[in-house]
């Protein structure tokens, strides 16, 4: 396998209307397997939310880092992803998640710290062209002088690696901490005690609406890489409904980790 | 028993387990690290039920590296941060 590079590959954009939190799940798993196998070009997916959830990492344990009477009181549905890291506290509209399925050849010979700043460079130089200084703080945050930006987490299956990203928009704190758990030796070595401190979202640093930041994105994409618009493909998509609704719905599937 | 480790440049290891006669049972590792395959996930958990719960944590650090195949990739994770976090859970040293 040769090293390839962004522009050695035809991106394809993939931005629809909002879909549930479990067929987020599932069309993360369909679509890399899409690219991995080389039915679909490798593609940058933004992701719209159709209800508030709660992402918790493939590894981490279910009631250890989620308060399940306060999700519940909240509507807040709980779905595992296929990819480690941490938990997630999503709300429509306050949060920014993308995903990129690309071939391994794009990550060749790279470190895990490597492949992470590798693959989220353009989201920096976006930042930057909005006015924000961010920068890759290993192992898999994006931060700024303000505070954490973003968190990431990569998966590499089927030949293909999956990197995506949920960056803060807005955040509702309180909430946050009422439904997630976060323990005292989590944020032992990150100099704060406040875990609502530890992010500072988009909206306050930017000043701008939620789609124009997603905007200036995809606009840098498109710059630095090449981009076309895509939608998913029937099969694509159905596929990934009967995920949703077999896998990625079910008890075994987010207690896997109890 | 439950033990918490956040390992120094790494992620929160988190192990829950039993003793039962002298010997580890039931251990669940879980945390916000990344592993490769995600199946590694239960061979780590295969290798230490059974261990003797005074083995210490250069023997738990030893007994991984051995039960988990050369392709198992393992990141803001280890053996050594999985054996601090097992060492926690059974209280082995209160000041660890």
């Amino acid at each position: 396998m040769m090293r390839t590079d962004w522009r050695d590959h035809d991106w394809q954009l993939i931005h629809t209307t909002p879909q549930s939190p479990t067929l987020h799940m599932a069309l993360d798993d369909v679509l890399t397997h899409e690219v991995g196998a080389g039915r679909r070009a490798p593609t940058l997916r933004i992701w719209e939310w159709a209800a508030p959830a709660v992402v918790i990492g493939r590894f981490q344990s279910l009631r250890n880092e989620v308060d399940a009477a306060a999700a519940q009181r909240h509507d807040i549905q709980v779905v595992r992803r296929v990819s480690g890291g941490g938990a997630m506290f999503i709300e429509p509209g306050n949060t920014i998640t993308y995903s990129i399925y690309a071939p391994l050849s794009l990550v060749k010979d790279m470190s895990f710290q490597e492949a992470y700043a590798f693959l989220d460079a353009w989201v920096l130089q976006a930042l930057g062209e909005l006015g924000i200084k961010a920068w890759y703080q290993p192992l898999n945050d994006i931060t700024s002088e303000g505070g954490k930006i973003a968190g990431a987490a990569q998966t590499h299956r089927g030949g293909a690696v999956l990197h995506h990203v949920t960056m803060a928009y807005d955040i509702d704190a309180t909430k946050m901490l009422d439904v997630l758990r976060i323990g005292r030796e989590k944020l032992s070595d990150k100099g704060t005690t406040s875990a609502a401190k530890r992010v500072d979202p988009l909206r306050s640093q930017t000043g701008l609406p939620r789609e124009a930041v997603i905007a200036q994105m995809i606009a840098t994409f498109r710059r630095l890489h090449g981009l076309h618009d895509d939608r998913l493909r029937p099969d694509e998509l159905a596929d990934a409904e009967a995920l949703a609704r077999n896998k990625f719905s079910s008890a075994a599937w987010l207690a896997d980790v109890p | 028993m439950h033990g918490e480790y956040k390992m120094p440049g790494g992620k929160l290891v988190v192990i829950d387990l039993d003793v039962r006669d002298g010997h580890l049972a039931n251990v669940q590792l879980s945390g916000d690290f990344f592993l490769e395959p995600d199946t590694a996930l239960y061979m780590i958990n295969a290798a230490l039920d059974g261990q003797p719960a005074d083995a210490g944590k250069a023997m738990l650090a030893a007994c991984l590296l051995d039960a988990l195949p050369a392709d198992v990739m393992m990141y803001g994770v280890s053996p050594e941060a999985i054996a601090v976090a097992v060492g926690r859970a059974l209280q082995w040293d209160s000041h660890a």
